[in-house]
């Protein structure tokens, strides 16, 4: 007879880079019902949005999440421009892309890191942090900072690119580029990566629909659905395609998000290439009133934004729906049947930010 | 395992990818957010900068003619140094470094300055 136990796993677990608790019934190895426990990283972010000046929300919504904090910032500015009717300058929506890309890149990097010491794979980890490093440096050198960069702003952008800035920016990516198709090969085809991942927590592309899954995970499902194909700041004009696996599994999504670094590079090669000459930033004027709801591509999935403004320098109302949020419950479906074993690569492989979730 | 190989030989041979930090330190990148700086001899105490600051580590007192400032509060945004008009905060690229304490920074005015701002 199967013997049954309630797992607590987390909210402190090596594997888990942010608390959560997962409560896991196994019935010997194999996994039964799983149950999230939420609201260990709760800091009331959204009620502080309506405390402060709106220009100064963009250095707060950058708080909400370690990784992707220039797409937080892009988002909160884009819904509260359309607020106020304001238009960014070209350059700068070339330069948000270029940003929020070498977001997606770092955080990409970061994900394939903690998924190879996952499956206890310490050198590729140490080797694919490695080349995030010099993803890190571009930051740092271009924005001043290594994440919370604090590039946007209401209308535009604060900081620009001298041309010695992108040729270096551009050098900097062709030997991270490299260095990547270097590593490439045991990414992807290596036994151990493939043994752990292929066949685990396999996601249809049906229930990835009904679950309303975003990001990475849904396109490893094989729904072509991307935000950037709306086109928002200047990925219109960039021609995005976007990514998409069948397999549905552990293993698709590691391959999405590997693909997805060769395309930002890609990206952001291409926006450095076009970036249009002028302003970096249109003033802003007045106070946001009304409604706005911007979506965005951050580098998890779809990142929501609703902001209400009411004429005055404070916001009415500041709600941010984050991608965790929605591709936890699909993460209640993976597990069960499960291996016990399988739990953390399988939870890693939606790319869990619980900062991000809770806010 | 074979492709990991000449990565790995590579390692063997080159220097380490990391340094030895609080011996050796990296020149800080030139454009890099370190730490903000108040040269108070330009300051007119006009207290846009605190009114500014998202994290309220600017305190500026017109009347007394004193700018307190909490760098351990500061968030090295840069929104100050882009308000000031008189360039009086300055960001430097060097980092503050770690402490036991959070002292504030007190910067009052220079006696002449006050005289040359009453004209």
């Amino acid at each position: 007879m199967a013997v049954k136990t309630i797992l607590p796993f987390g909210p402190q677990h090596p594997v888990l880079p942010e608390p959560i608790q997962l409560r896991i019934t196994l019935e010997d190895e194999n996994i039964g019902q799983v149950l999230p426990a939420l609201g260990y990283v709760h800091r009331g972010i959204e009620k502080a949005g309506e405390n402060n000046d709106y220009p100064l929300n963009v250095f707060l919504v950058e708080r909400i999440c370690g990784i992707c904090s220039a797409t937080h910032g892009l988002a909160y500015c884009l819904a509260v421009e359309r607020l106020l009717g304001i238009e960014p300058p070209p350059r700068a929506n070339y330069l948000r892309v270029v940003w929020a890309e070498l977001h997606r890149l770092h955080s990409h990097l970061l994900w394939w890191g903690l998924l190879a010491d996952a499956f206890g794979f310490e050198s590729l980890f140490m080797q694919i942090w490695r080349v995030r490093e010099m993803v890190m440096d571009v930051l740092e050198k271009t924005a001043g900072n290594r994440v919370i960069i604090s590039v946007n702003a209401i209308g535009g952008v604060r900081r620009d690119l001298s041309e010695e800035q992108i040729s270096e920016m551009l050098h900097t990516l062709e030997e991270c580029e490299k260095q990547l198709y270097a590593l490439l090969p045991v990414m992807l085809n290596d036994y151990t990566v493939k043994k752990r991942t292929a066949g685990k927590g396999v996601l249809t592309s049906e229930q990835a629909l009904r679950l309303g899954v975003v990001g990475p995970t849904l396109r490893a499902s094989g729904v072509a659905q991307d935000l950037r194909m709306t086109g928002y700041a200047a990925y219109g004009e960039l021609g995005f395609e976007p990514i998409v696996e069948q397999g549905g599994d552990c293993y698709a999504r590691a391959v999405v998000r590997a693909r997805e670094c060769f395309q930002t590079i890609e990206l952001v090669r291409r926006a450095l290439q076009q970036l249009p000459d002028g302003d970096i930033l249109t003033k802003p004027r007045g106070n946001p009133n009304g409604k706005a709801i911007v979506r965005v591509e951050a580098p998890r999935g779809e990142l929501m934004y609703f902001v209400v403004g009411n004429g005055t320098k404070n916001l009415e109302r500041m709600r941010v729906r984050t991608p965790t949020l929605a591709n936890v419950p699909a993460l209640l479906e993976m597990l069960p049947g499960a291996e016990f074993a399988d739990i953390p690569v399988i939870t890693l492989s939606i790319d869990p930010c619980i900062s991000c979730t809770e806010r | 395992m074979p492709k990991m190989l000449p990565t790995v030989l590579g390692n063997l041979v080159s220097k380490p990818a990391t340094r030895p930090h609080p011996y050796r330190r990296r020149e800080a990148f030139a454009r890099a957010r370190g730490r903000i700086i108040f040269d108070v001899k330009q300051c007119v105490f006009c207290g846009a900068c605190a009114l500014r600051c998202p994290a309220s580590a600017i305190r500026v007192d017109r009347n007394e003619r004193e700018l307190v400032f909490e760098p351990f509060r500061c968030i090295i945004c840069g929104v100050c140094v882009e308000t000031c008009r008189r360039g009086c905060a300055q960001m430097i690229p060097h980092y503050h470094s770690p402490a036991y304490t959070k002292p504030e920074e007190y910067y009052r005015a220079p006696v002449e300055v006050k005289e040359e701002n009453q004209l």
